[in-house]
């Protein structure tokens, strides 16, 4: 019965329950979409981050992160890549070398970061060849083929087809080693550093420059499903991680976008709670408006026999049945405005952050924690936040009701 | 057999400074089965009086019993649940909860007291054929008329069947007519069903027609004349 009265108490004032719903759903909406929101831009930088090069995974010499030493070669590459292409978790992988260098046209000189790659499992790994915008992409034949992003050709000034000179210094004499290419292609990849600070050529002629012939210093892996990537518990890391050799997943290869991680997961904690606060304001406001308005009606029930406990409890029932059917509300419109976005997507591309940049366009992703979590927490809360007026209302003095309800 | 004990019962308010004396000591015993009117003009302590008979004020001094047990050291919740299975309430107006139909306003009691829904049933639609409402079980307060308000109150104050009903001015709100058939009817239940009734009014009906009629003067009792 308490339920039922309160059911109906809250289409009393109907432009009142009309207003208290209308904010807790709209916060409610606002807080499913912020979700849905950082939710794909998350997906979209680490796939952003992790498809155009860089990859879900690489392998390493233990320290060559740090200072990129060409000595600092993978131990047995060839053993790790032989179980590499065994592992049933594992999509698509890519030996690579690594070096800084300088590239000199006849018009310039900048300096650069070297990547000896294997054309064909670069192509199946990463977007290299999707990001050729002048050009041809490298082919494994191509043994003085290079290509570089359109910035660093701007920089060079030069066109595909220029003769460009590469300098780097060999593992263990230190002695320098030039070689005279030519430009095959031009890529924009929308990453600054890699458009104006990278040059590809063949793994074969990288090795041969540096004198690392059957050596790689980086295998990017990419893993038949993504989200395994995010898996930091995975056996898979310690299997690799052996013998000098460590294996790490996109989070600890960009330590800021790990943080970036907490942050945006801190921010939506904030703004939950911030809404929260605000339907703790508009829930106390409405209730006590609603109790004082009934101040008579509630001294006639505490003199008929209703108990304070149970009128606090109709109080509580009624907060909760504002809160839900806000919420249901607030469901069916964030069902329908993550819907929409999440199939014609927000335009954030050119967008830099934390180093990344978005290319793509982000998809707001939903989420069954956002249809669950959020609002079973909402009807749970409001309920709490109820409790205050209605300790209010079991409180009530049926004589003093009735002579202020009169009033 | 005493239903009502009032012995020596003060009661004073206090509105900032000012300390008013509504009740300076008043001595009253109801028998059952009175139809009683305690009279006075505004101000002479009759709705106190009640709502201290009636469990809903305590007294600043003094004892208050309601058949046999002493009620003004009773909890709040205690009160409660003596009020609601010993005491039916009448007020001038907005007597009934607006959400509930007539149906639910009078089963609310049985309700609160666990009275099984078979039970409730049976016992509404007699007590509705009694106050002359059947049919109207389904109807809201706000599709009834003062005087058939009125009826679903008393219905609703006598169908658990307590030891004494108390009307706070039940007929201030209705026209001559409607509060005239509405003290017939609480009549007939006094004289049929030995129903106790006291009432805190200023209406000369209700005081003509009273077996008993108590007159407060400023917050004592200035004269009991049983009829």
């Amino acid at each position: 019965m308490l339920l039922k009265m309160a059911w109906r108490n809250i289409f009393r004032n109907k432009r009142r329950s009309f207003i208290a719903a209308a904010a807790i759903s709209l916060g409610l909406t606002a807080l499913i979409f912020v979700d849905a929101l950082q939710e794909g831009m998350i997906i979209n930088m680490v796939k952003s981050a992790t498809s155009s090069f860089m990859g879900e995974s690489q392998i390493h010499n233990e320290g060559f992160t740090n200072a990129l030493e060409v000595e600092r070669t993978i131990k047995d590459p060839d053993g790790i890549m032989k179980g590499l292409s065994k592992e049933p978790l594992i999509k698509d992988f890519a030996p690579r070398i690594k070096t800084l260098g300088m590239i000199t046209s006849p018009g310039n000189v900048q300096s650069l970061m070297l990547m000896g790659i294997d054309p064909q499992k670069e192509k199946a790994l990463s977007k290299m060849d999707e990001a050729m915008i002048k050009g041809e992409y490298l082919e494994d034949s191509d043994e003085r083929g290079v290509i570089i992003g359109s910035r660093l050709a701007e920089i060079l000034e030069v066109e595909v087809g220029d003769r460009l000179v590469i300098t780097v210094a060999q593992a263990n004499t230190g002695e320098m080693s030039q070689e005279m290419m030519r430009l095959k292609g031009i890529f924009k990849l929308g990453i600054r550093e890699m458009d104006r600070g990278i040059a590809f050529i063949p793994i074969t002629r990288a090795a041969k420059m540096l004198g690392l012939e059957g050596q790689i210093h980086e295998i990017a892996v990419n893993f038949k499903d993504h989200k395994k990537s995010w898996d930091k518990n995975l056996p898979i890391w310690k299997k690799y991680s052996k013998n000098g050799n460590v294996y790490k997943n996109w989070m600890k290869l960009m330590p800021e976008m790990e943080a970036m991680l907490s942050m945006t997961a801190f921010s939506k904690y904030m703004v939950g709670f911030i809404l929260f606060l605000l339907v703790a304001g508009v829930i106390v406001n409405t209730l006590f408006m609603s109790i004082y308005e009934r101040m008579f009606e509630f001294g006639v029930m505490r003199a008929i026999g209703v108990k304070p406990f149970k009128m606090g409890l109709l109080v509580v029932f009624e907060s909760g049945v504002l809160a839900f059917s806000a919420t249901v509300i607030g469901i069916i419109t964030s069902l329908g405005l993550s819907g929409i976005f999440s199939h014609v997507g927000i335009d954030y591309t050119g967008t830099e952050f934390v180093s990344v940049s978005i290319t793509e366009l982000i998809y707001p992703v939903m989420t069954i924690e956002q249809y669950t979590s959020f609002p079973i927490a909402l009807v749970v809360f409001t309920m709490i936040v109820g409790i205050y007026p209605a300790i209010h209302a079991a409180k009530i003095q049926p004589a003093d009701a009735m002579k202020k309800g009169t009033k | 057999m005493k239903v009502i004990e009032v012995k020596n019962v003060i009661r004073t308010y206090k509105t900032g400074e000012i300390e008013v004396r509504a009740l300076r000591g008043v001595d009253l015993e109801i028998e059952k089965g009175e139809f009683t009117a305690i009279a006075g003009p505004s101000g002479s302590g009759k709705s106190t009086l009640l709502n201290i008979v009636g469990g809903l004020d305590t007294p600043t001094e003094g004892e208050v019993s309601l058949g046999g047990k002493l009620i003004n050291t009773m909890s709040g919740s205690e009160l409660s649940s003596f009020r609601r299975d010993h005491v039916g309430f009448i007020f001038q107006s907005y007597n009934l909860i607006p959400v509930l139909t007539v149906e639910e306003n009078i089963e609310f009691v049985m309700l609160l007291q666990g009275v099984d829904k078979a039970t409730r049933k049976k016992k509404v639609a007699e007590i509705l054929e009694e106050v002359g409402l059947s049919g109207s079980e389904e109807r809201l307060p706000s599709q009834l008329s003062g005087g058939q308000q009125q009826r679903v109150a008393v219905a609703r104050a006598i169908v658990s069947t307590p030891d004494i009903i108390l009307a706070d001015e039940p007929t201030a709100n209705l026209d001559s007519k409607t509060g005239s058939a509405l003290l017939d009817m609480m009549r007939k239940l006094n004289e049929t069903k030995g129903v106790t009734f006291v009432f805190s009014t200023h209406d000369k009906m209700i005081m003509e027609r009273a077996k008993r009629l108590v007159r407060l003067k400023d917050g004592m009792i200035d004269s009991d004349e049983r009829r």
